[in-house]
C-alpha cells in the first residue's frame, strides 16, 4: 500500500470501509427453466439495478458488502426477492425462478417498437398465439392471420378495419414485419404471406390504424409483425407432416374433375443452443391440388435463424428464408361461352379457357441482421440491416411479363428508460428499392426517416408523443417529405383500461403503381410518376375490461379514419387507359368489439369479436357518397374451444356481411360469407395431432370478383417435437 | 349439450344461401339494370377470331377518339358455341345511340394505333342490312330496369374496320 493510501486510511476509516464491495450475478429463469429477458434486478433500497439479457443473465458491479435485499421483477411474472451477504472483493450467485402471474395482460412489442403490456398500449393489438395457429392445423400464414379479429384477407390482401380493400395486389395500406424488420414487396408494395413457413412463426401481432408515426410508410392501416420462435437451449428438432384433400363441388353442374384434389407437406427444423450460440435451420416443401381447375401450386422453402451473444449485454440475431413457388393461375371463373359452361351463366370452379396454361414462377427470400444491446439498465440500442428480394415470371398465352425487385433496409434505435415513469423512443430508418420489370419499368426509391416516441406516466395515466418524418425520393429525384405524429393516452381505472389515441399514417405509391404499363382486358394501363402519398388521420377511443377474476375479457373500440389521396386505378374514358391516381377522399369509422372467456365453464373457453365498418368515399371532401368497394359492414368471428385432458375440440364461425359495392362486375353474383371451421386436437408426449375442417359446411362464395373462395378442406397435421 | 347442438342447427341454418347453378338466363334478371336481347351469329367464325365484346355508346362516336368512350367497362363478350347467345348488358341510367357487337382479331395489345387491324363492328342494333353504314335508329333508353329484345345480328361476313366509320366523318341520319 503506498504512503498516500496508508494516510488516507488514517484519516479516513469509515469512508475506506463503505466503499467495500462484491459482485452478484446469475439468472432470471421462468418455472419452466427458459431465462426470463429484459427482468429487472435491483437492490432494495439503493439504486443499483440491472436488466438481464436474452438468456436471462444479470451481473451487478459495486454492490456495497454486507446483508441485502436483491429483488427480481418483470412483466407477466410476480417480482421475487432474496436476501444475500455481499462478501468483500468476492461475486455472489443469486439465481430466481419468476412465476407467471395469473390473468395478467400479455406483452407485446409491436406497438411502441418495445416491449410493453398489452394494456398499456395506446392503440387496439390483437394476437394469435402459437397454440391458436398450431390448433387451427393452417398451412401458411394468411390462414391464421385472416381469423384474427377485424382482419379481412381478399384474395392475400390484408385489410384491417377495411383499410385496402381489393387492388390486385398492387399496393398495401397494411405493413407486414417480421420480427419487427419490414417486409413489403420493393415494387408492388404487397406482401407475399408464404415467404416463412407457417410452423416458424410464435406468434403473430396485429396492430390496428395508423401506424406511420414507429412504422412509416404502408402502415396505413395497421402493422402485423410475424413473430419467429426462439431457439431454446440444447438440441431440438420437429417435424411437421399436413395432408389432406378437398371437397368437391356441391352440385354436380359444376363438377370439373373426377377425382379428390389433395393437398401435403412437410415442414422440419433442427435447433441447437447453448451461449454464446444458438441456431436453427427449418426447410419445406408443399404440394396443392387446389380446389378449382387450374389451380395447383408447389412450393419449397429453407429458414434460418442465429443467436451469438458477443458479451453479457449484447446480441447478435442473423435470420433468413428463401421460398419457391411455382402455382398456376385461375385468374377468374368461367362466364357462359367461355368454357364447358353447360348451360350455365357461370362456372366458377372452371377457367375462362382463355386463361389455360397461365402459370407463375415465384422466388423470394429475405435476410437479416440484428444487434442488439443493454449497456444499462437505463438505455438499451439496436442496429439493423434487411435485404428482401423478389422475383417473379408470369407465363402467359398473351406473352409472358417479369419483375425482380429488392428492398434494402437500416434501422438504429435506442430506448432511454431515464426515469421509471419516462420511457423514449428514437430512431432513424432507411430504405432503398429497386425494380427490374418489363411491366414496371426500371427504378429506385429511396426512404430517409427519422422517429422518436415518448411514454410519461403520470398518476394512474400514461401519455404517448411521437412522430415521425420521412422523406422519400423516387429515381434519384427531388425529397418529398411527410410528417407522421401520433398522441395517445392510456388510464387504468379499476379493473379496466381507457385508451385513446391520434395519429396518422401515410402510403408511398409502390413503384408499381407510379411505372405500370401494361394491358388488362385489352385496355393499356398507363404510368403516373406524379403520384403522392395517400394520407389518413385516425383517432380511436377504447375501454378493456375483466370480469369474473378476469375469466372474462372486454375489449371494444371506436375508431374514425379521414382519409385523402387514396390511390386508386381510374378509367380514363377517352383514352380507354387505366391510370392509377390520387383520388378518393374516403371516411372508414366503425367499432370494433371482442370478448373472450376463459375456463368460464369447466374446460370451455369461448371468443366473440364483431366489427362494424362504415366505409364511403367523401364527396366535395365531406359528403359521404358511395360505399367504399370490398368492404364489409359487418364482420364477425365466433371461437369455441373445448378441452378434455390431452384432447380438445372446437368450432369456429366467420361471418362477413355482403359487400356493398365491388369494383368491375357490380351486377355478378355475391353474397356474404358465411364460414364453419371445425377442429379436434391431441396430445401425447413429443406428439401432436390436428385436425382441421375448414368450411365445413362447404358454403360457396366469392370475395373477389370472379374468384371462387376456398370450398371445405379436410386437413391433418402430425407434429413431434424432441 | 342441448345448447352445443341448438347453436349447431342455428349455425347450419344461417349458413344456407351461398352461390348456387345459374341457368343461362332468357330474359332480363330481377334487379337487373341495363339490356338483354338475343344475338344470333351469321356466316363462319373467323379463324383469327379473339372475341366477341358487347358494348354501347351514349352517343354515336363522332371520331376515332370517341370510340373508347363505352360502357360498361370491361365489356362483356358473346359466346360463339351456338348460333344464339342471349346476351344481358349491364349499363347505367341514360340513353344509348349505339349499341353493338365488337370483333377482335387475335394479336398483339390493342392500342388506338392498332385499332383499325384488330377491330371490326359486327353488328349492331337495328343495323338494316341493305345499308350498314345506316345507324341511329337503334336508340334505347335504359331507367332503372333491365329493358329485353334488344336483338341483333353478329355477321361475321359484313364487318367494318374503323376506317368505315373514320376518317369518313359524314355522319348520315
Amino acid at each position: 500500500m503506498s504512503r498516500r493510501c496508508l494516510l488516507l486510511c488514517a484519516l479516513f476509516p469509515a469512508g475506506l470501509q463503505a466503499q467495500a464491495t462484491g459482485i452478484v450475478y446469475g439468472a432470471v429463469r421462468d418455472t419452466t427453466g427458459h431465462g426470463v429477458r429484459a427482468a429487472s434486478v435491483s437492490i432494495t433500497g439503493s439504486r443499483l439495478r440491472t436488466n438481464t439479457g436474452s438468456t436471462g443473465a444479470y451481473r451487478l458491479e459495486a454492490v456495497p458488502a454486507g446483508p441485502i435485499t436483491l429483488q427480481a421483477a418483470a412483466l407477466g411474472f410476480q417480482p421475487e426477492s432474496s436476501a444475500v451477504n455481499v462478501t468483500p472483493n468476492d461475486s455472489t450467485r443469486v439465481d430466481f425462478t419468476l412465476r407467471a402471474v395469473q390473468n395478467l395482460a400479455p406483452i407485446v412489442v409491436t406497438a411502441g417498437k418495445r416491449q410493453q403490456s398489452l394494456q398499456d398500449v395506446v392503440t387496439s393489438v390483437a394476437l394469435m398465439t402459437d397454440s391458436a395457429i398450431a390448433r387451427r392445423a393452417v398451412n401458411s400464414i394468411d390462414e391464421a392471420v385472416d381469423r384474427a379479429p377485424g382482419v379481412q384477407f381478399l384474395n392475400g390482401q390484408a385489410n384491417i378495419r377495411g383499410s385496402t380493400g381489393y387492388v390486385q395486389g398492387l399496393g398495401s395500406r397494411v405493413l407486414l414485419l417480421v420480427d419487427g424488420v419490414p417486409a413489403n414487396q420493393g415494387d408492388r408494395g404487397g406482401i407475399n404471406w408464404d415467404l416463412l413457413p407457417a410452423d416458424a412463426v410464435e406468434r403473430v401481432e396485429v396492430v390496428k390504424g395508423a401506424g406511420s408515426a414507429l412504422y412509416g410508410s404502408a402502415a396505413l392501416g395497421g402493422v402485423v409483425n410475424l413473430i419467429t420462435r426462439d431457439v431454446p437451449d440444447d438440441a431440438h428438432a420437429r417435424v411437421r407432416v399436413i395432408g389432406g384433400g378437398f371437397a368437391g363441388p356441391p352440385h354436380d353442374v359444376w363438377k370439373f374433375r373426377d377425382y379428390t384434389g389433395i393437398e401435403g407437406g412437410v415442414d422440419v427444423t433442427a435447433s441447437w443452443g447453448r451461449d454464446p450460440f444458438r441456431g436453427a435451420v427449418a426447410a419445406g416443401t408443399r404440394h396443392s391440388d387446389g380446389y378449382r381447375q387450374q389451380d395447383q401450386r408447389d412450393h419449397w422453402q429453407v429458414a434460418g435463424k442465429g443467436q451469438y451473444r458477443l458479451d453479457p449485454v449484447t446480441r447478435l440475431d442473423v435470420s433468413g428464408a428463401w421460398a419457391s413457388d411455382q402455382y398456376e393461375v385461375p385468374l377468374s371463373w368461367c362466364l357462359r361461352g367461355r368454357c364447358d359452361d353447360r348451360g350455365q351463366a357461370y362456372q366458377p370452379f372452371m377457367v375462362d379457357t382463355s386463361g389455360l396454361g397461365d402459370h407463375t414462377r415465384s422466388d423470394k427470400g429475405y435476410l437479416t441482421a440484428v444487434v442488439s444491446r443493454d449497456p444499462s439498465p437505463t438505455v438499451s440500442w439496436l442496429a439493423r440491416a434487411s435485404w428482401l428480394r423478389t422475383d417473379f415470371t408470369d407465363f402467359q398465352r398473351a406473352g409472358n411479363d417479369f419483375g425482380k425487385a429488392n428492398r434494402f433496409g437500416g434501422e438504429l434505435r435506442g430506448v432511454i428508460r431515464s426515469d421509471p415513469r419516462q420511457v423514449v423512443t428514437v430512431g432513424g430508418e432507411v430504405a432503398f428499392s429497386d425494380v427490374t420489370s418489363d411491366i414496371f419499368g426500371v427504378h429506385t426509391q429511396a426512404e430517409y426517416a427519422a422517429y422518436g416516441e415518448g411514454e410519461h406516466r403520470l398518476g394512474a395515466a400514461r401519455l404517448t408523443t411521437g412522430a415521425r418524418i420521412d422523406f422519400l425520393a423516387v429515381d434519384g429525384g427531388g425529397l418529398t417529405a411527410v410528417v407522421s405524429p401520433r398522441l395517445g393516452a392510456v388510464l387504468a381505472a379499476g379493473r379496466g383500461v381507457w385508451r385513446a389515441s391520434l395519429g396518422r399514417g401515410f402510403r408511398a405509391p409502390s413503384l408499381a403503381e407510379r411505372f405500370v404499363s401494361t394491358f388488362v382486358s385489352g385496355i393499356r394501363v398507363i404510368p403516373d410518376p406524379s403520384l403522392r402519398p395517400e394520407e389518413a388521420w385516425t383517432a380511436e377511443v377504447g375501454h378493456a375490461r375483466g370480469f369474473a377474476d378476469d375469466r372474462v375479457r372486454v375489449d371494444a373500440a371506436l375508431f374514425w379514419t379521414e382519409a385523402r389521396r387514396l390511390i386508386e386505378p381510374v378509367f380514363i374514358d377517352t383514352l380507354a387507359q387505366i391510370q392509377f391516381q390520387n383520388l378518393a377522399r374516403a371516411r372508414l369509422a366503425g367499432l370494433d368489439l371482442s370478448l373472450s372467456a376463459a375456463s368460464l365453464m369447466p374446460r370451455l373457453s369461448a371468443t366473440f369479436a364483431y366489427t362494424f365498418l362504415y366505409a364511403r368515399e367523401l364527396a366535395h371532401d365531406t359528403t359521404p357518397t358511395r360505399p367504399l368497394p370490398f368492404r364489409p359492414r359487418h364482420l364477425l368471428t365466433l371461437d369455441a374451444d373445448y378441452a378434455l385432458g390431452a384432447a380438445s375440440v372446437g368450432a369456429a364461425f366467420r361471418y362477413s356481411s355482403r359487400f356493398e359495392r365491388v369494383e368491375l362486375y357490380e351486377t355478378d353474383p355475391r353474397v356474404a360469407a358465411k364460414v364453419v371451421d371445425l377442429h379436434a386436437g391431441w396430445t401425447r408426449g413429443p406428439l401432436a395431432a390436428h385436425l382441421l375442417v375448414s368450411n365445413a359446411l362447404n358454403y360457396i362464395y366469392t370475395l373477389v370478383p370472379r374468384t371462387l373462395a376456398p370450398v371445405r378442406k379436410v386437413t391433418v397435421a402430425v407434429t413431434w417435437t424432441y | 349439450m342441448r345448447l352445443c347442438v341448438a347453436a349447431l342447427a342455428a349455425l347450419v341454418v344461417a349458413c344456407n344461401g351461398g352461390l348456387g347453378p345459374a341457368p343461362a338466363p332468357t330474359s332480363c334478371p330481377k334487379n337487373f339494370t341495363g339490356i338483354c336481347g338475343t344475338v344470333k351469329i351469321r356466316g363462319a367464325i373467323p379463324d383469327s377470331t379473339d372475341v366477341v365484346y358487347l358494348v354501347a355508346y351514349h352517343t354515336f362516336p363522332q371520331s376515332r377518339g370517341d370510340l373508347f368512350n363505352f360502357v360498361p367497362f370491361p365489356p362483356p363478350t358473346v359466346s360463339l358455341v351456338d348460333t344464339t347467345y342471349f346476351y344481358t348488358l349491364p349499363l347505367p341510367n341514360g340513353r344509348y345511340e349505339w349499341v353493338l357487337a365488337v370483333w377482335k382479331k387475335q394479336g398483339p395489345m390493342l392500342t388506338i394505333g392498332n385499332a383499325d387491324s384488330l377491330l371490326r363492328e359486327a353488328g349492331y342494333y337495328k343495323r338494316s342490312d341493305a345499308d350498314t353504314s345506316r345507324f341511329g335508329a337503334g336508340i334505347v333508353v335504359v331507367n332503372s330496369i333491365g329493358t329485353d329484345s334488344i336483338d341483333f345480328v353478329v355477321d361475321f361476313t359484313n364487318m367494318h374496320p374503323v376506317s368505315f366509320y373514320f376518317p369518313a366523318v359524314t355522319v348520315r341520319r
